[in-house]
């Protein structure tokens, strides 16, 4: 060995922002690289959105005759692909550490959890815009639909805002797992029930209306509405507009945030009295 | 009149650590209440390399796992570097480092390099002092040439090494080493071991808890012996093994000796203790007793006729003579 003491001294950083960022920057480069490392990340990003499409596109074939509805399936395909790698992700972020028996190491570390856990999921969403993107491109030059975009700022803007508000649902999502290793169950089962309530491939205006609350509660439904009304011309939805879903969507996302941050606090204390936080 | 925080003086203050675990049922009502620690009192002084020692569920990881402030203690109070474990979690992980035994801790599809800086910005280590920091580090453990392959092409000797390196890339006063050579050959083991002698003579607080009695007592100034989640036992090794200066060791190697011979010399009259080594080809069983070289001839004359004794010595006894003499009264 010998030589320690030559080492360079290690200085930290300073400031609360800094600190927060360099964390999020660590945990998003090391899920990446974790990501790309497992040659199975083929399957999720390039399969699964293959088959989302051609599933939506056999669907609803007979109608599909405008390049607009066409693109309405593009887009929801994308969004459900988004979604299923988000929940996927989201169990995975702290699910991963436990059966891969890093969770001491993380939990030990001088950040809280929810930080570390927000920069995995902010890359597993991620994942997400890449499986929705190989949607995009399957429906563009596989069916050849037409990517007229009626205002690229605006759908940008709210594609942007649906990536983060599912980052923050994903978040939320962490917190069960982080409260039991079978949390994962309950995760995992609300794929399907988020594709139909937030209306990625059918309009949210025929679900009952007992339906629309837990709808209106989730903020991709009002992502999905901002990204097609600014995607698809003449396009209704629920009769809101642009602005308003962006704001209720806003708002929502905060809302995850404040709750998931709260919640792993709550969370962590309790694995921490019971013991429970590196079983897995 | 002493103003100072408790626990301020030492590196690690322990006073009547208590830790309960329940079991529920289905409904939420408590089955069963086990005592994984049973008011615990000790004290780690700054520099100190000090050992924790006990046999399997005796309370060690709990203990590690409070003062590392991975989980709550249900009773009594713990101080590391004079900060409460219970309120200041952040600054005492901050200031500590902790090498875990065995293959967890590390990611395995990266490489040992993405691992130091992962690290390294989790405890907020400034990038510019990392990029210098981690291939030093990589250096003093032998990984430098290594230090891009994936962790899981490995050796468990050369993860061990990396583990060393993790818990010291924030350049953390306090080590806690839980079981550091578990599971690693004489050769790794024993470069584990000259890496902590190393980081104590940096001067490095160190808390080491381990199953290798040889290595308690070649590494630490201190032991406490644990056992039944109650401290049975604090001293020097020297000390200890003062526990057990009535008696010798008879320490024999045997060729084709089974568990009937090691019952069989258990039933000797004057015999204390027989520990015995029966999975290599060659058999090592130490006999604890007061007669010393004496109890040769009836050690001699219990042997089975297809045995041999290849070689017998008389020993002091050592640490690990003292400490079963604590665990199994």
């Amino acid at each position: 060995m010998g030589a320690l003491a030559e080492i360079t001294p290690g200085k930290k950083v300073e400031g609360y922002l800094a600190r927060r960022g360099q964390v999020l920057k660590a945990c998003i480069v090391l899920t990446a690289k974790l990501f790309f490392a497992d040659p199975q990340w083929i399957v999720p990003s390039i399969i699964a959105p293959f088959i989302f499409t051609l599933v939506a596109f056999f669907l609803f074939g007979g109608q599909a005759s405008t390049g607009s509805f066409l693109l309405y399936l593009v887009l929801g395909s994308g969004l459900m692909g988004m979604w299923g790698t988000t929940i996927y992700g989201s169990s995975n972020s702290i699910g991963f550490d436990r059966w891969n028996g890093t969770m001491e190491s993380t939990l030990a570390a001088p950040v809280p959890l929810s930080w570390i856990a927000l920069g995995r999921v902010l890359f597993n969403t991620f994942e997400g815009v890449i499986n929705a993107l190989f949607i995009l491109v399957i429906g563009l030059a596989w069916f050849q639909v037409g990517f007229g975009v009626v205002n690229p700022g605006l759908f940008f803007l709210a594609s942007l805002s649906t990536f983060l508000s599912l980052s923050a649902f994903g978040l939320l999502m962490c917190t069960i797992i982080l409260l039991s290793r079978k949390g994962g169950f309950i995760t995992n089962s609300m794929e399907i029930p988020v594709y139909i309530a937030t209306g990625t491939m059918f309009p949210v205006s025929i679900l009952p209306i007992v339906a629309l609350p837990f709808a209106f509660l989730l903020a991709p439904t009002w992502g999905i509405e901002a990204i097609r009304l600014s995607a698809l011309p003449g396009y209704a939805g629920l009769a809101t507009n642009y602005w308003s879903d962006l704001a209720i969507l806003a708002l929502e996302t905060l809302a995850y945030l404040g709750l998931a941050f709260f919640l792993f606090k709550r969370v962590e204390a309790y694995a921490k009295r019971n013991g429970t936080l590196d079983e897995y | 009149m002493n103003s100072a925080p408790p626990g301020s003086q030492f590196a690690i203050e322990v006073r009547n650590l208590t830790r309960e675990y329940a079991t529920r049922s289905f409904f939420g009502t408590v089955n069963k209440v086990t005592k994984a620690l049973d008011g615990i009192d000790f004290s780690v002084n700054k520099g100190e390399l000090f050992g924790l020692i006990g046999p399997n569920g005796a309370g060690k990881t709990t203990t590690v796992k409070i003062l590392t402030t991975l989980l709550t203690q249900t009773g009594g109070e713990a101080y590391i570097l004079g900060l409460d474990v219970r309120k200041d979690l952040y600054e005492i992980r901050r200031r500590i480092g902790i090498v875990f035994g065995g293959e967890r801790g590390l990611y395995n599809r990266v490489s040992a390099l993405d691992n130091l800086r992962y690290f390294s910005d989790l405890y907020g280590v400034d990038p510019t002092v990392s990029k210098m920091r981690i291939p030093q580090l990589l250096k003093v453990v032998g990984l430098a040439d290594r230090a891009e392959e994936r962790v899981e092409k490995y050796s468990r000797g050369m993860k061990q090494r990396l583990h060393i390196a993790k818990a010291l890339v924030h350049d953390p006063e306090l080590l806690v080493l839980d079981e550091p050579t578990i599971g690693l050959d004489p050769g790794g083991a024993r470069d584990i071991r000259n890496m902590i002698r190393e980081m104590q003579k940096e001067g490095k607080t160190i808390l080491l808890t381990t199953h290798y009695m040889f290595e308690a007592e070649e590494l630490c100034q201190r032991v406490a012996v644990i056992s039944k989640g109650k401290i049975v036992a604090l001293d020097t090794p020297s000390e200890l093994k003062r526990l057990v200066r009535d008696i010798s060791v008879v320490e024999l190697r045997t060729y084709g000796a089974t568990s009937d011979y090691v019952e069989a010399l258990k039933r000797l009259p004057n015999v204390v203790r027989v520990v015995a080594d029966l999975d290599s080809e060659v058999q090592t069983i130490r006999i604890q007793s007061p007669l010393g070289a004496d109890l040769l001839p009836q050690v001699t004359s219990a042997l089975p006729s297809d045995a041999k004794i290849i070689d017998r010595t008389i020993k002091e006894p050592t640490l690990e003579d003292a400490y079963l003499r604590l665990v199994e009264e």
